[in-house]
């Protein structure tokens, strides 16, 4: 496939986007994190969303791809090859997030130099590092046509499935260690986020592929993306019923946790929890537990569309709902610290209970992200996967000729 | 071992904070941040009561860094930024801070505010001690417990100018102190005992 007109019109689409992005991102280097929505008593907003999302979306394509190799799952293994670049990808996205996220970047070198080793996010960044590195490897030796190369990627595989599995579990721990969120404190968090990255992960990793097959650059079988749908259906199967266990837990003492969950059901995060229930859990679940429905390849996409979606909303009721209501309530409640607090007066500054809406520029800089994010992966594919060994997708396209002519 | 530690008599505070403004100004807190604030408790608002007229009551609770024993800021802090000094305060050095913020999602009091802006100040000068250092922006901060005064000596400014006397300042490691004697012979407690920080600031009545 040559640089179509339609690729160059994307790619400059998102080259627009991730520009913008950067200006927004320089703008908010320039006055502070104060451009953004978050305040004294929401301290994490848009970004650490995107952040827990992408760290998702990125191990769901390396357990896939590695599990190929692991377990032996041969069809998988065709698939490999675009699930490391995803995974590749969305694991920097992810780093960028948490680097637009910090106040100081210009310190950002003092985790090296002195580091915390209690700090979770201290893990996170030495797990996200060695799992760039691990994606990076695996790539190069499925690319390398050296002899003993395929034998180099069972043994990498055999690493990049359990760190995986620990990227995401500690980025769940950055969370779920902290005992003073009422909703975030734990022991669920981790499995949660493992499968959470497992749904949404495999979600996009058959967008992307039924993107691939469209455009020409990858040839995948239908009855691969038929099975993968059926892997779907199990994990976020697997996702409602620790999204239920942690629910009921929550609720049934009738204590913190259920003014915690009375929130997350009818309060400020309950149209992003409902959400997530409906159209990214059961929805989804509905059409692809039935084999016929896997078969047709536009219900396969739309409920990998719910799915990813859907763990986004996930992502915002679970961060956000535990910053509502401070631990130590009472009226003024908290300072707001924001750029509009610090020129506001009386008790406009103050709020009982926090609230959070991301502004324009942290709305730019995530659209710039995922935009990079998607250029790099359509560069990356186009140069990785047109020169792969096409022997399989080479048969397949004349078949898909015959049987066009045949129809 | 030396402690340092805050002990507030709840039943002297009468709301007024003083304690707030006196902090806001010694320590150069810029405008839309406070490291102390006196909450009315149980009240939607400032001027608020508990209960129906003539049936009320109102109780006040002044909140700042507990200086915990088991600082849950100090162990997530990536860089160490946050830690606990020779003297039992709870400290940030500004310049390791990278402005993550976890500190402020684990610490259970929101006792810590974050320089979110290039910071404001109203009169437009440094106002705090000038021992106190500036802070730009993108460093999270919080009560030090006065830490230039108390290492010259001095009380920390909310319980010098503390208007009832409701604040007793002094080393808990040190049983002739007036706030070891206060612990021991009064009903002093400590802020959410069950998320196992160990305050070293307490309350009693």
């Amino acid at each position: 496939m040559g640089t179509s007109t339609k690729f160059k019109a994307v790619a400059g689409v998102l080259g627009a986007l991730t520009v913008a992005g950067i200006a927004a991102w320089i703008y908010q280097l320039m006055n502070g994190l104060g451009v953004t929505g978050m305040n004294n008593g929401t301290s994490w907003g848009l970004y650490i969303t995107c952040f827990m999302f992408f760290v998702g979306l990125s191990a769901g394509g390396l357990i896939v791809a590695s599990s190929a190799s692991v377990f032996h799952v041969a069809e998988y293994k065709k698939v490999a090859l675009p699930a490391v670049i995803l995974s590749t990808v969305c694991i920097c996205c992810a780093g960028m997030f948490v680097l637009i996220d910090l106040g100081g970047i210009q310190r950002v070198w003092r985790i090296v130099t002195g580091p915390n080793p209690a700090s979770p996010l201290f893990w996170d960044i030495c797990v996200i590092t060695l799992y760039l590195v691990i994606n990076v490897v695996y790539l190069y030796f499925m690319k390398s046509k050296k002899p003993g190369a395929q034998d180099k990627v069972a043994i990498v595989s055999r690493f990049a499935l359990p760190v995986a599995i620990l990227v995401h579990s500690v980025t769940a721990w950055i969370f779920g260690l902290e005992m003073a969120k009422e909703g975030w404190y734990s022991a669920i968090m981790a499995p949660l986020f493992v499968v959470s990255a497992m749904d949404s992960g495999l979600a996009l990793l058959l967008l992307s592929l039924m993107g691939l097959n469209k455009s020409g650059t990858f040839k995948v079988e239908k009855k691969l993306i038929s099975n993968l749908a059926g892997l779907l259906a199990a994990c976020i199967a697997v996702d409602g019923f620790f999204v239920g266990c942690e629910a009921l837990t929550m609720a049934y003492p009738g204590a913190a946790g259920a003014e915690m969950l009375a929130i997350m059901a009818t309060g400020a995060t309950a149209p992003f929890f409902w959400f997530e229930i409906v159209v990214g859990v059961l929805v989804p679940f509905c059409i692809l537990v039935f084999a016929r429905n896997r078969a047709r390849m536009g219900l396969v996409a739309a409920a990998s569309v719910c799915v990813v979606v859907g763990v986004f909303f996930k992502r915002v009721w679970l961060l956000l709902t535990s910053f509502v209501v401070p631990n130590v309530a009472g009226a003024p409640g908290i300072i707001s610290g924001s750029s509009s607090a610090a020129h506001a007066g009386g008790v406009d500054v103050w709020a009982i209970t926090s609230s959070y809406a991301p502004t324009w520029v942290e709305i730019t800089v995530a659209v710039g992200v995922v935009s990079l994010g998607v250029l790099a992966f359509m560069l990356l594919s186009k140069k990785l996967l047109s020169k792969a060994p096409q022997s399989v997708s080479a048969g397949e396209a004349a078949e898909g000729g015959i049987a066009a002519k045949a129809v | 071992m030396t402690r340092l530690a805050i002990a507030i008599n709840l039943d002297r505070c009468t709301g007024c904070n003083t304690c707030a403004m006196a902090c806001k100004m010694q320590n150069n807190v810029p405008m839309g941040m406070a490291w102390n604030r006196v909450l009315n408790e149980d009240c939607e608002f400032e001027v608020g009561v508990q209960g129906v007229y003539p049936n009320i009551s109102r109780s006040h609770l002044p909140v700042a860094c507990q200086h915990c024993e088991n600082p849950a800021c100090m162990r997530v802090c990536p860089t160490g930024a946050t830690y606990k000094d020779e003297k039992g305060r709870v400290e940030i050095d500004y310049d390791k801070c990278i402005g993550c913020r976890m500190c402020m999602a684990a610490c259970p009091y929101n006792a810590r505010v974050f320089n979110w802006n290039e910071p404001v100040r109203d009169p437009d000068f440094n106002y705090g001690d000038k021992d106190v250092p500036v802070r730009p922006k993108g460093v999270a901060e919080k009560c030090t417990l006065c830490k230039e005064r108390t290492d010259r000596g001095d009380e920390p400014m909310c319980v010098r100018c503390c208007l009832s006397k409701a604040r007793v300042f002094g080393d808990l490691d040190d049983p002739e102190s007036e706030i070891s004697t206060v612990l021991r012979e009064r009903n002093a407690g400590v802020l959410l005992e069950e998320q196992g920080t160990r305050p070293q600031v307490h309350y009693f009545n």
